[in-house]
């Protein structure tokens, strides 16, 4: 039986080297999160730093672990989808084979054996392969944060440990072995009659456990649709990612239903042509094989637009919600407090509430992640000091609790950032300590604000509560309303020329915020699909290869009943365009599903419905998707008909 | 008409006459549901002598091709009996047909089937690696001299021609010494040169070693070469010829095609 393995395998090593590929390839990707996610949950932050400066890399850290905490299982799920897809892929490509060998005396226990141990070969050596691939992948992962500025230049992760090595590879040869597993068990029901039928007989493609996996998941993705009105927004990432994934899994496994739509639909655009209808053929033919080569693109489509997706409306809410939170008609950005205490004397202002960053701490008694015991924990990065009355002017945003009316003396407000931060807010009567200039002092909190989309402040305290001094030098941003009568834009004129500070109208400021969170979420974007987004082209490539390998005979009767190479390579093409067409169509189907829910919910939480279609990301998906596939059918097409068709047409192979 | 033509004591030439092979009884099979339902075979009657060699023609969607698969037991039945030396087929489970298939029965076909990676050795020791047997070389050399290819052993599938990978197919099912070779067009895929090779070849293995072939095909010169012809049209067995030539059979073939 190991003779036959061994054979097979250098008779068919487009299916071997695939499988191989993909398993490589997946366990090193693993591997390579996990050391990066271990780096940077447990960073040393070197010593000789400035506090602030270690403030700011500790910050960078947090945030590279919230990103590759969302990375690390998705490119798990990615791993287990591809390698799995592509292990049974290869069984369901070799049940011809199987046959024969039943009809020559194999038992079942037999097939499913020689499988197994096929893939338990398989997934060992690609977990070997994998662990070195896994040093390179951890340098790229690692390089891909430091470019985006989540950990500082130079960062050194941990290359090699043996934990994250072992589960990586035990993954890997695992999903192998459970891929290869169904669909042995599937292929020692292999009837040896199907070795006598001339082009074998059609395996059913829509087996009960895809039919049962399809409709499973898209119940979940329905599900998630419906319950996407997490507004905060590592749960809108969170949940985009999971329908992106959930559906991208339900749609691959109905996908075969949709196969014969898409072959009509080629059909009739190439009706004129021999080649279409000979495609139209095949496409609907090779129900299984266009399913298979498409499913790994549906998975990377819907992750590359769904994620893109709910992370333009993430942007686009912020800028709507500040817009809507502000009540004035100009903002003005200061360098320091002095200045924008002039505003109140320029010709024109009717009203001024400005938002000074103060350097202070404030101590706080709360609680973080469900604890029982509220601790003092030390909020230092800053406060804003404001005039409370003013402040409520020009904020629409109404406290939970408390009043900001009350916002005088020695009081202070709690911030949307608190609980963003995941903290318990204090209660309106709890007493905070602040330290500002070396000065501490006990304030009340006299008003709780809600949660935004925006992170935020974190402490608002009454101006009157801080040295003068102090605010003197501040920087701050101040929201000013005109007079009635009076032009914003000579206002503006004004501020300006009397060298108080920047000004632009509301809407400019707010689209400014939804410009940093872009440029934010761009970051987060390249760190979660980066490496792979990379690795599902891979298998979208793989399971291409596998599926035109196999075709060699199918090629060569072709040719032998009069087409040319050429004609055979464009046939080829245009399966690819139809397998790129399903991928395509369905991968969108799912982001649009999720932007639809995510609509919904911004409309709930901002009083419009935010819809963002990431043109730019589906044009490069739209052409990268036909280029990928075109590129690899021509090269694969071509590399299978290189023998004269005649040998091949007569040794089966 | 047709069935009573067919007389297990009439005419069979072999060795150990008088043992039944494989005996049909009301034969029942179709494929398809509803109005697209086919009776491949309606009520086959069939019986073949040890020893002997029996070609089964017909137009094609006769139910030839199915008569073959139901007797070998690659294919149930829906009524009637199929006895291959007096077991029955049709209730059989897929641990006993596994075991037929290794020691009762050996397959050969029109587009040979072997293994394009493996030699021709290893392909005919294929069967006996399957059945868990220890193979030696000296039995696999023998198999291939039976059929003039002791010298090609080494060679893969695609450096033989039609007619020697047919051989090789040959050597392979009958290797595991079968008590009977099913053949599906075995010649359906050669030269004539080459095809009068193969069928003297097994005329050799029936008249020399009392083997049992069933034959399928729809050559008159092929089906010659055997005891007998059984001729199906529609399911049924429509006539039963003796000691055939390829000009009777023609005729026969023909008149019924009309």
């Amino acid at each position: 039986m190991f003779t036959l393995s061994l054979s097979t395998l250098r008779d068919r090593r487009q299916l071997f080297a695939g499988a191989l590929v993909a398993i490589a390839l997946g366990v090193a990707l693993v591997q390579a999160s996990l050391h990066v996610l271990t780096s940077v949950s447990d960073p040393v932050i070197p010593a000789g730093l400035s506090a602030a400066e270690r403030d700011e890399m500790r910050e960078g850290f947090v945030g590279a672990s919230v990103v590759m905490g969302l990375q690390a299982p998705l490119v798990v799920f990615l791993a287990v989808f591809v390698v799995g897809s592509t292990c049974s892929f290869a069984v369901a490509q070799r049940r011809r084979d199987l046959a024969l060998l039943r009809l020559l005396g194999a038992g079942r226990g037999q097939t499913r054996r020689l499988l197994v141990t096929e893939s338990l070969v398989l997934g060992a050596a690609g977990a070997l392969c994998g662990a070195p691939l896994g040093v390179v992948m951890t340098w790229i992962q690692t390089r891909v944060l430091e470019q985006v500025g989540f950990v500082p230049a130079g960062f050194q992760p941990v290359y090699w440990n043996w934990g994250a090595v072992l589960a990586a590879g035990a993954t890997g040869a695992g999903i192998a072995l459970l891929g290869s597993w169904n669909a042995a068990r599937r292929a020692g029901r292999v009837r040896p009659l199907e070795a006598m039928a001339d082009t074998g007989a059609a395996a059913r493609v829509m087996t009960p456990g895809r039919w049962c996996a399809g409709v499973l998941s898209l119940a979940l993705s329905a599900l998630l649709v419906a319950g996407g009105q997490a507004a905060d927004p590592i749960g809108a990432i969170t949940i985009a990612m999971a329908l992106s994934v959930v559906g991208a899994v339900a749609l691959s496994a109905l996908s075969p239903l949709v196969v014969p739509l898409v072959a009509r639909l080629f059909g009739l655009v190439f009706r004129r042509s021999l080649l279409g209808g000979l495609a139209e053929a095949n496409i609907r033919d090779g129900a299984r094989r266009n399913a298979s080569v498409a499913a790994p693109l549906i998975t990377l489509v819907a992750l590359v637009l769904g994620l893109s997706g709910a992370l333009g409306v993430l942007a686009r809410s912020i800028g709507v919600e500040q817009e809507r939170l502000t009540r004035g008609d100009l903002v003005v950005t200061s360098a320091d407090g002095a200045s924008a205490a002039r505003l109140a004397g320029i010709p024109g202002v009717a009203d001024v509430s400005s938002q000074l960053a103060v350097p202070a701490s404030v101590t706080a008694k709360v609680r973080k992640d469900g604890a029982r015991a509220a601790r003092p924990h030390t909020f230092d990065e800053r406060v804003v000091a404001v005039d409370g009355a003013a402040y409520e002017r020009a904020r629409t945003l109404a406290p939970t609790s408390g009043s900001l009316a009350d916002l005088h003396g020695d009081a202070v407000a709690v911030g949307p950032a608190v609980s963003a931060e995941g903290f318990s807010t204090p209660r309106v009567g709890d007493t905070v300590t602040v330290t500002a200039d070396g000065v501490e002092r006990v304030l009340r909190v006299v008003a709780v604000l809600p949660e935004t989309l925006e992170i935020g402040d974190e402490f608002l305290i009454a101006k009157d509560a801080l040295p003068t001094a102090l605010l003197a030098a501040a920087p701050g941003e101040s929201i000013v309303t005109v007079a009635p009568g009076a032009s914003v834009d000579e206002v503006a004129e004004r501020i300006r020329a009397a060298g108080i500070g920047d000004t632009e109208s509301v809407a400019q400021w707010a689209q400014g915020k939804a410009d940093v969170q872009q440029d934010g979420n761009d970051k987060v974007f390249a760190v979660l699909l980066g490496l792979a987004g990379v690795y599902a082209l891979i298998g979208v490539i793989n399971a291409l290869v596998i599926a035109t390998a196999e075709r060699r005979t199918e090629f060569a009767v072709a040719r032998l009943s009069g087409l040319e190479r050429r004609q055979v390579v464009r046939m080829a093409v245009v399966e690819a365009c139809a397998v790129a067409t399903i991928g395509l169509v369905l991968g969108g189907l799912v982001a649009a599903a999720g932007m639809a829910g995510m609509a919904k919910s911004t409309a709930a939480a901002t009083g419009t419905a935010i819809v963002v279609v990431p043109w730019g990301t589906l044009a490069a998906t739209v052409l990268g998707a036909f280029a990928v596939t075109v590129g690899a059918a021509v090269l694969t097409a071509r590399a299978a008909t290189r023998e004269r068709p005649a040998a091949l047409a007569a040794a089966r192979t | 008409m047709g069935q009573n033509l067919l007389d297990r004591a009439e005419g069979s030439q072999a060795a150990r006459a008088g043992d039944v092979a494989l005996e049909m009884r009301q034969v029942v099979r179709s494929y398809g549901t509803g109005e697209a339902r086919v009776r491949a075979l309606d009520g086959v009657d069939l019986t073949l002598d040890a020893g002997s060699w029996v070609a089964v023609m017909g137009p094609s969607g006769s139910g030839k091709s199915t008569l073959l698969q139901c007797a070998a037991g690659l294919d149930g039945v829906d009524a009637g009996q199929v006895l291959l030396f007096g077991e029955d087929l049709a209730g059989a489970d897929d641990r006993r047909l596994t075991r037929l298939r290794r020691d009762t029965v050996g397959f050969v076909f029109q587009n040979f089937n072997l293994v394009a990676s493996l030699t021709a050795e290893q392909n005919v020791a294929l069967p006996l690696r399957l059945a868990g047997r220890r193979v030696g070389g000296a039995e696999v050399r023998r198999a291939l001299d039976g059929v003039g290819l002791g010298d090609r052993g080494r060679h893969r599938p695609r450096e033989l021609s039609g007619g020697q990978q047919q051989r090789v197919a040959i050597a392979r099912a009958m290797v595991a010494k079968p008590k009977v070779l099913f053949a599906d067009e075995p010649t359906g895929a050669l030269d004539s040169t080459s095809a009068r090779v193969v069928l003297s070849l097994l005329r050799r293995m029936v008249d020399g070693a009392g083997q049992t072939i069933a034959m399928v095909t729809h050559d008159p010169i092929a089906a010659a070469a055997a005891d007998a012809v059984v001729f199906l049209a529609d399911g049924r067995v429509v006539d039963r010829m003796e000691r055939p030539s390829a000009r009777r059979v023609a005729e026969r073939l023909a008149s019924l095609e009309v």
